[in-house]
């Protein structure tokens, strides 16, 4: 389960810096507890760019009203990994 | 019986494939370029040259405030703002066009923005704004009901061929038969012009509120115009479906703006302040149009941040997203100097997603 988790960590950080062109950062050592808004600067349309994308991969849906909480990579992964398990 | 909705769901649409589209990829790819955009907005006097029926800045506290007339102070507030993420400034109330060193001060240290003006007097070319021009109606409802004369004509005189300039018809429940006149005359002078619709200020006893009927009627006229001068007039069928639904904006989309959101974690919620003339801020009391009676608001620079912040729920098939792509395509050629709208993708109108929920929800179930 652990594995799982990490592997979707690995993958929202990949479509992360894909979708919103980060640079000098990998999937492999994007930080999972680095704060998106605070650290990354992105904001609530890149969010919902990330969001579209990660719905497409996983068939799970983010709602707008989540955004507020999901504030890094690991938060969203274990959020999508939640879905994926209900 | 069958329920015939449970037997038919409807599409799941992938993002990948709302964005196949050559056409409609091209735009999401031209308008994602300014998500950028974070904006504040400003009261730079509480001075004003005219005294409009329904004038929201006139409403609340704010109007008492103290002017800060330093062209330093405002370098500093927009040094300070500029740290703190902001990218896009809405210079407003009173009357900005009376504090041209004010508004110059704003652009030197941020230069994206826009100014709301009543277009009397000319705000100096230096200023690369967007000058958003209030237009509401004929020179005789003008002089009725903002007490100005022969206002349109000296509107036209200041910003004829001004790059900058989008004359913004206010539709209000009297004026709707005007405005085709009132469009011919500014397409005739290659002004561009695009819609806002009266938002009643909390406490408005007046008569220009709109009716279920007036705003069917609005919708029809706009459309009218939008087809008959599309390179003029900045609109889509979107947004006049968005603007004149018996619901108003916020109950259709749930306004992000700090008066009706607690959460801080991002978005408008997070960075929007809209400071008074003595450079302080209420986060109570902070949206675009502070003191308009929020259930009534159709403004269209509400709008533009309400129904442009919500790019997933309109991500759900062709029609909707297409239809929120011409509204943000039409939002940017409006508030950004230099953005250059396309042709809308979407010509029919598409219903809010939550006017499609409602109604979905209360269509009667078919059955055999």
């Amino acid at each position: 389960m652990a594995k799982e988790l990490d592997k979707i960590i690995v993958h929202v950080a990949e479509i992360m810096i894909n979708e919103l062109k980060l640079e000098d950062v990998t999937p492999e050592n994007f930080d999972p507890e680095m704060d998106l808004v605070d650290e990354v600067g992105i904001d609530s349309m890149d969010l919902a760019t990330v969001a579209l994308v990660l719905r497409d991969a996983y068939s799970v849906r983010i709602d707008e009203d989540d955004y507020p909480k999901l504030t890094n990579i690991r938060l969203i992964a274990e959020y999508i990994h939640r879905k994926l398990a209900a | 019986m069958l329920d015939t909705r449970a037997s038919t769901p409807k599409k799941e649409w992938k993002f990948a494939d709302l964005i196949a589209d050559p056409a409609v990829n091209e735009r999401w790819r031209k308008v994602r370029k300014y998500f950028f955009l974070r904006e504040s907005t400003y009261d730079m006097t509480n001075r004003c040259n005219i005294r409009c029926e329904g004038c929201y800045y006139y409403e609340g506290e704010k109007q008492f405030a103290a002017e800060n007339t330093d062209p330093d102070a405002w370098r500093q507030l927009m040094t300070a703002e500029k740290a703190r993420g902001i990218t896009f400034v809405v210079l407003a109330g009173a009357e900005p066009s009376l504090v041209p060193d004010l508004c110059q001060a704003c652009f030197e240290v941020i230069p994206l923005g826009a100014i709301a003006t009543n277009g009397l007097k000319r705000i100096p070319g230096a200023v690369g704004y967007k000058i958003h021009v209030s237009v509401w109606g004929n020179d005789a409802t003008s002089q009725t009901v903002r007490k100005a004369r022969n206002l349109l004509h000296r509107q036209i005189e200041n910003y004829r061929g001004d790059e900058r300039a989008v004359f913004v018809y206010t539709f209000t429940r009297h004026n709707i038969t005007e405005a085709p006149a009132v469009a011919e005359r500014l397409v005739a002078e290659d002004c561009r012009l695009t819609f806002n619709m009266f938002s009643a200020p909390v406490g408005y006893a007046g008569d220009l509120r709109h009716t279920p009927a007036s705003l069917v009627k609005v919708r029809e006229t706009m459309t009218t115009l939008l087809r008959q001068y599309p390179r003029h007039v900045l609109y889509s069928t979107y947004n006049a479906a968005a603007h004149t639904h018996t619901k108003g904006l916020h109950e259709l989309y749930t306004c992000p703006y700090p008066r009706c959101n607690p959460s801080e974690a991002l978005g408008l919620g997070r960075s929007f302040r809209q400071y008074h003339t003595d450079l302080t801020w209420d986060r109570a009391a902070a949206c675009c149009v502070p003191d308009t009676d929020c259930p009534d608001c159709r403004h269209y620079a509400a709008g533009s941040a309400i129904v442009t912040s919500k790019l997933f729920r309109h991500a759900v098939d062709p029609d909707t997203f297409q239809s929120w792509l011409d509204y943000v395509d039409t939002y940017l050629a409006v508030w950004v100097n230099g953005y250059r709208k396309g042709p809308n993708l979407c010509d029919h109108y598409v219903d809010p997603p939550e006017a499609q929920r409602s109604a979905a929800e209360t269509a009667p179930r078919s059955s055999s």
